[in-house]
């Protein structure tokens, strides 16, 4: 399958974030996206699954060749497209068994019966391989969870519903160091022809358990830079501004803007 | 009389309506008073009994009970019960009362506390219907604690009045409601929860937590927590979140491809699911079910 995002313009009450995004990722390849805060990354996964808040103003996102922009967010989901939550919401009084249960249910077609007892052995291996404790299916979905039990969820809950494209936005933020790799080694064990990755990050780290095929580099809303390891590593030493300067690109933030009417001192 | 089927089955049943008594588990009962001997679980149905006075349990010393009550009362409008928890005895109780349609329903729980007792009261409320209830709490003995947990459902047009008074008369006393309210349909839910402790009573400790959730446009839910403390050495608190159902709660459950419906249902039952998983007998949370799945049905729809 191929994830298309054409020349995609997003707001967010009126202020545009995304300018101009393009991006193609096939199944089977993994893409990191790095970028100073504030500069788009979760705008783009959430924009991708469809959350209500943000707006297309114009371009298109396409999977294999057919646009998503006007299917439900529950659609795109079950068209195979993933997001683990920079910041996973908490619901109260919904166990995360049910839950997972509930979702792995939807996509089944209509003829076809869950089998408990398989679903639940898969979902203990899952919440095992991700060293999850035994009490956790019953614990209300991510309420109450630490950190790093909310970010170990996403990607249980990625193992268990086997998507065709995901996006781990800052999969890594949160982990110590042993979860890390410990989930770094569950994603990469879930690599496939058939899965296409997204990972958003700051750091090397996470990058050196999950080898991405492709680094881009997003500033200011759009994709200025695309390379291969050579710039994590840079990344990871410099930060941004030798690309800022290399592009030409100034800050948004240091640009003079008018707070209105104002009396200026002289 | 009328006894639900399962119940007839129960060992500790005590029935009774104006004609009939069935007293299967012995409780001695004189006129309005029953009193609870033997340790056990009991099943209380209650059928348009004409009360005139006040219903009385006796929870006797150092006895762990629990209670079953169910009402099904639509002639005899205004009762009051009330339940004395004697010295080191503890009641679990759960009510669920019915009525009529359109029956104005008044009612009255007051609850007498002595030292080192301890309540646990879940109420299911839901049923169409005009109610007004005030639930009394006297903590009047040293240590003695109450927990309050209140599922409520409002449908059609269902207009309930709660008033909620724990009194802390008491050193070292402990209250903690949790009210969960569910409004749809033109339903309006009234609820004012109040603390009190008086002055000397120290290291007692007043909470609550009012979680409301409303589904349609003409719903209306109200909650007036309130806490007067007359003691510094003490702890309080009390929260109320009542709103329309979460936004970003409803996009993680659509993100992991459930329909707009599963995910609103399910957001709906993880207000219902904490309560009913308290109770303890089988086919009583089989009846609560029944009854929350049959009021609920189509609300979760997006209107
Ligand atoms: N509700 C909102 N109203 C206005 N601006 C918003 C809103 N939500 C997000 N933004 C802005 O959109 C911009 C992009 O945010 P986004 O979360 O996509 O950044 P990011 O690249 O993921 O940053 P980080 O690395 O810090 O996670 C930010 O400047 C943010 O302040
Ligand atoms: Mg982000």
């Amino acid at each position: 399958m191929i994830l298309e995002i054409k020349d995609l313009y997003v707001s967010i009450e009126d202020n545009l974030i995304l300018k101009g995004l393009n991006l193609k990722v096939n199944g089977g390849e993994t893409h990191a996206i790095m970028g100073p805060n504030g500069t788009g990354k979760s705008t783009l996964a959430q924009i991708c699954m469809g959350h209500p808040s943000y707006k297309i103003e114009s371009g298109d996102i396409l999977l294999d060749g057919e646009s998503i922009i006007d299917k439900t967010v529950d659609e795109r989901s079950r068209l195979g497209l993933f997001l683990a939550m920079q910041n996973p919401i908490e619901v109260p009084g919904v166990t995360n068994f049910d839950f997972v249960k509930a979702a792995v249910q939807t996509r089944m077609s209509k003829d076809e019966h869950l089998r408990i007892g398989k679903f639940i052995l898969k979902f203990e291996k899952a919440s095992q391989d991700l060293k999850m404790g035994q009490g956790l299916a019953h614990r209300f979905l991510n309420q109450g969870f630490s950190g790093g039990e909310k970010k170990r969820n996403e990607i249980l809950q990625m193992k268990m519903l086997n998507p065709c494209f995901a996006f781990l936005d800052e999969i890594d933020s949160g982990l110590d160091v042993d979860a890390l790799k410990l989930v770094g080694q569950n994603v990469t064990e879930l690599k496939s022809n058939d899965l296409g990755l997204i990972l958003i990050t700051h750091y090397q780290r996470l990058l050196d358990y999950i080898t991405p095929d492709f680094v881009h580099i997003m500033i200011n809303g759009k994709i200025v830079k695309t390379g291969k390891d050579e710039l994590i590593k840079r990344i990871d030493q410099e930060g941004y501004d030798w690309v800022k300067k290399e592009l030409g690109i100034e800050d948004e933030d240091i640009k003079p803007y008018s707070l209105g009417v104002c009396p200026s001192k002289h | 009389m009328n006894i639900l089927k399962f119940l007839k089955e129960k060992k500790t049943l005590i029935a009774f309506d104006n004609e009939q008594v069935i007293n299967k588990a012995k409780i001695s009962k004189k006129n309005n008073h029953l009193n609870f001997e033997k340790e056990n679980d009991y099943f209380v149905f209650i059928e348009n009994y004409n009360l005139t006075e006040k219903l009385v349990f006796e929870v006797n010393k150092g006895l762990n009970l629990r209670i079953y009550l169910i009402t099904y009362q639509s002639k005899n409008l205004e009762i009051e019960y009330e339940f004395n928890i004697e010295e080191n005895a503890s009641l679990e109780l759960y009510t669920n009362f019915n009525t009529r349609r359109n029956n104005k329903f008044n009612l009255k729980l007051n609850f007498n506390l002595d030292e080192n007792a301890s309540l646990k009261l879940m109420s299911a409320l839901i049923f169409n219907g005009n109610l007004s209830l005030s639930t009394n709490i006297n903590l009047n003995g040293k240590k003695s604690s109450a927990e309050v947990e209140v599922l409520n459902i409002g449908y059609k047009d269902t207009k309930f009045n709660i008033d909620q008074f724990v009194r802390h008369l008491n050193k070292s006393t402990v209250s903690n409601i949790n009210n969960s309210l569910i409004a749809t349909d033109k339903s309006k839910l009234k609820y004012s929860v109040s603390g009190f402790i008086a002055k000397g009573n120290e290291l007692s400790k007043a909470h609550q937590s009012n979680k409301g959730i409303m589904l349609s446009d003409s719903c209306e839910i109200e909650v007036e927590p309130k806490l007067f403390i007359d003691e510094y050495n003490v702890e309080a608190s009390h929260g109320a979140a009542i709103g329309q159902m979460d936004e970003m709660q409803l996009y993680y459950l659509l993100s992991r491809g459930l329909t707009e419906q599963q995910a609103r249902s399910l957001i709906i039952f993880g207000y219902t699911n904490p309560f009913i998983s308290m109770i303890e007998d089988k086919d009583i949370k089989r009846l609560l079910t029944s009854q929350i799945t049959r009021v609920m049905k189509g609300k979760a729809d997006n209107e």
